[in-house]
């Protein structure tokens, strides 16, 4: 049976840099048929928890978001839940707070967390509000579009 | 003995909308009590301005990823309001179910994932697995079907898209519709199995009292999510829904960047507990039965009991759901295409009730349909005051607790509401192993 693929972009477009995992996403879909199968395009936004059933359905799925990891402003890294160091659990005062890793914690407690989950993440610069990107995101844009598309092109 | 204590909870998310609970006392007597909104205005009525008229609904479906669907009716009907688009019945059907299906999945998000590890004991969602995992997994089908009904609806889980200007981008099918049916009179018995769960650890909820007005929409047809008047339970219907302004009195205070609201009262509530108290007999039948377990009768004014109007909300909207269903399907499902605006300038105001409460857009538009101002009114914002001055009551009442079991409460408190406080952006923030 064929694994069932899964593009997740998240992020908030009305945020400037946070938008980031949004607009490549758009492009990857634009680009589906250069993608050998099936694959279903995911635009998460910032809903939190209710993320949870969407991760849960598929075999495959490759996160497209803004990390901060320290890096330069359009630097890109791709990593695993698994390389990432325990992170403090916000789900406080409001379901609007948990975010992916949250979701990912909680999948892991169910068992359902996908095997092979691959987080492309984007250093962002800004992430007030607004609809454009920083200088320095909209300088790289065009490369990780097509950087990003090649690599999930082999990995699949 | 005099008592002197702090209970900051400093809530610092990774971006700058949080909120904080600063609690100073000496002497036994408060010196400080503050719940502190942090959090930079939002700008999202200066986007909206020189945007064209479809581009609204997309835009602000942003604002919040919870409430997206809400944001969108609203934005939807404030733009055909302008624009002089009387959408069909069909429309207005699905469309209620949309806002039904959101309803549900916050609703049970807050139940299950919030409140529930308070009601039991446990630090949070993720220590109830083991213990409580029959409950959780209950919570996890049912929040299940209430983000595949926001798909089906409104073509995505998170998001909406298929919701347009003057009606749908796509109708679902009458087999798709029956199939959501058979799986919604399946979610209604297990609701059936888990108001007694959560019932049996209800007594942990505080049982505190302060009168306060409730705001929210109201309808002689039906329990008012979608469409209806403002209406308070201080000082009863208000016909002008343009002037909604003489109702939510917004303003600003020193301790909060966001703003408060007030009516006939210093502060007023919104919200599903808000709803119940002033269209509870509209409920259908299960969920009164629920209201009924939890001995919740309209007026309460315990503000934690909003957790359990969430839970009779999201029965009713099982129900009222089937109910829209069999209209829809008895109609048969047309495939319609959207109604064109009649005029391209003018004011429009579109309210509906979204999870948290009751929520306004407003916009004008001019000769060439674009954008030239917006007000958005949040229902968190018009919950505020209410949290405060529910704050300033509740702590003389617990003084003598110790201050953990004080931070508890007071963090409870502010749970109930759930506000909207930092959802607008969720990059991760790591550090690798």
């Amino acid at each position: 049976m064929r694994k069932k693929v899964g593009i997740i972009g998240l992020g908030n477009p009305l945020r400037c840099d946070d938008g980031i995992g949004i607009l490549l996403l758009q492009y990857l879909k634009k680009n589906e048929k250069v993608l050998s199968q099936t694959i279903d395009f995911v635009d998460g936004g910032t809903s939190g928890m209710n993320l949870l059933h969407l991760i849960e359905d598929y075999d495959i799925i490759f996160l497209l978001d803004a990390v901060d990891f320290k890096g330069q402003p359009g630097d890109m890294k791709k990593f695993t839940i698994d390389e990432i160091k325990n992170q403090k659990l916000s789900l406080s005062l409001s379901t609007h707070e948990p975010g992916f890793l949250s979701v990912i914690m909680f999948l892991k407690g169910l068992d359902k967390i996908p095997k092979n989950l691959l987080i492309f993440g984007i250093q962002p610069k800004d992430m007030s509000y607004g609809m454009e990107l920083s200088k320095e995101l909209q300088g790289v844009l065009p490369k990780l579009q097509k950087q990003i598309l090649k690599e999930i092109q082999s990995l699949i | 003995m005099s008592k002197d204590f702090s209970v900051h909870v400093e809530h610092v998310t990774r971006v700058e909308g949080h909120g904080n609970i600063i609690l100073d006392v000496k002497n036994s007597k408060i010196e400080k009590l503050q719940w502190n909104i942090v959090e930079a205005p939002r700008f999202f009525e200066a986007m909206l301005r020189g945007q064209q008229y479809n581009e609204l609904r997309p835009i602000t479906s942003r604002i919040c990823g919870i409430c997206s669907i809400g944001h969108s009716l609203a934005s939807l009907k404030a733009t055909e309001d302008a624009l002089g688009i009387n959408i069909t019945h069909q429309t207005a059907t699905l469309r209620r179910l949309a806002i039904h299906a959101e309803n549900m999945q916050s609703h049970i998000l807050h139940i299950g994932y919030l409140v529930a590890p308070d009601l039991v004991g446990a630090g949070s969602v993720f220590s109830m697995l083991g213990k409580h995992t029959d409950t959780v997994l209950k919570i996890v089908k049912l929040h299940r079907l209430a983000n595949e009904m926001s798909d089906l609806i409104c073509g995505r889980t998170i998001h909406p898209i298929r919701l347009i200007v003057g009606g749908f981008s796509m109708q679902p099918t009458e087999k798709q519709l029956t199939e959501l049916k058979k799986r919604l009179l399946e979610a209604l018995e297990l609701t059936k199995e888990l108001a007694p769960i959560i019932q049996s650890v209800s007594g942990a909820l505080p049982s505190f009292t302060r009168e306060t007005e409730y705001i929210g929409l109201q309808s002689d047809d039906e329990y008012a999510l979608y469409h209806g008047d403002i209406a308070s339970t201080d000082t009863g219907r208000h016909l002008k829904y343009r002037e909604y302004k003489e109702v939510m009195q917004e303003y600003l205070v020193p301790q909060s960047t966001a703003k408060y609201a007030k009516h006939a009262r210093d502060s007023y509530m919104v919200g599903a507990l808000a709803r119940f108290n002033l269209n509870s007999k509209q409920l259908h039948p299960v969920a009164q039965e629920v209201a009924d377990l939890f001995k919740l009768k309209a007026i309460n004014y315990n503000p934690f009991m909003n957790t359990i109007a969430q839970l009779v909300e999201f029965t009713h909207s099982i129900q009222d759901s089937i109910y829209l269903i069999d209209s829809l399907v008895d109609q048969g499902i047309k495939q319609e295409k959207p109604i064109k605006p009649t005029k391209k300038q003018g004011r429009g105001v579109g309210i509906v009730e979204v999870p948290r409460g009751i929520l306004v857009h407003d916009y004008t538009l001019n000769s060439q349909g674009y954008c030239t101002k917006a007000n958005c009114i949040i229902p968190t914002n018009q919950n505020h005051a209410n949290i405060q001055k529910d704050m300033e009551k509740l702590v003389p009442e617990i003084i003598n607790k110790p201050p953990n079991e004080i931070e508890l409460i007071l963090e409870m408190l502010v749970r109930a509401y759930d506000p909207c406080i930092s959802c607008s952006t969720h990059y991760l923030d790591v550090s690798f192993k």
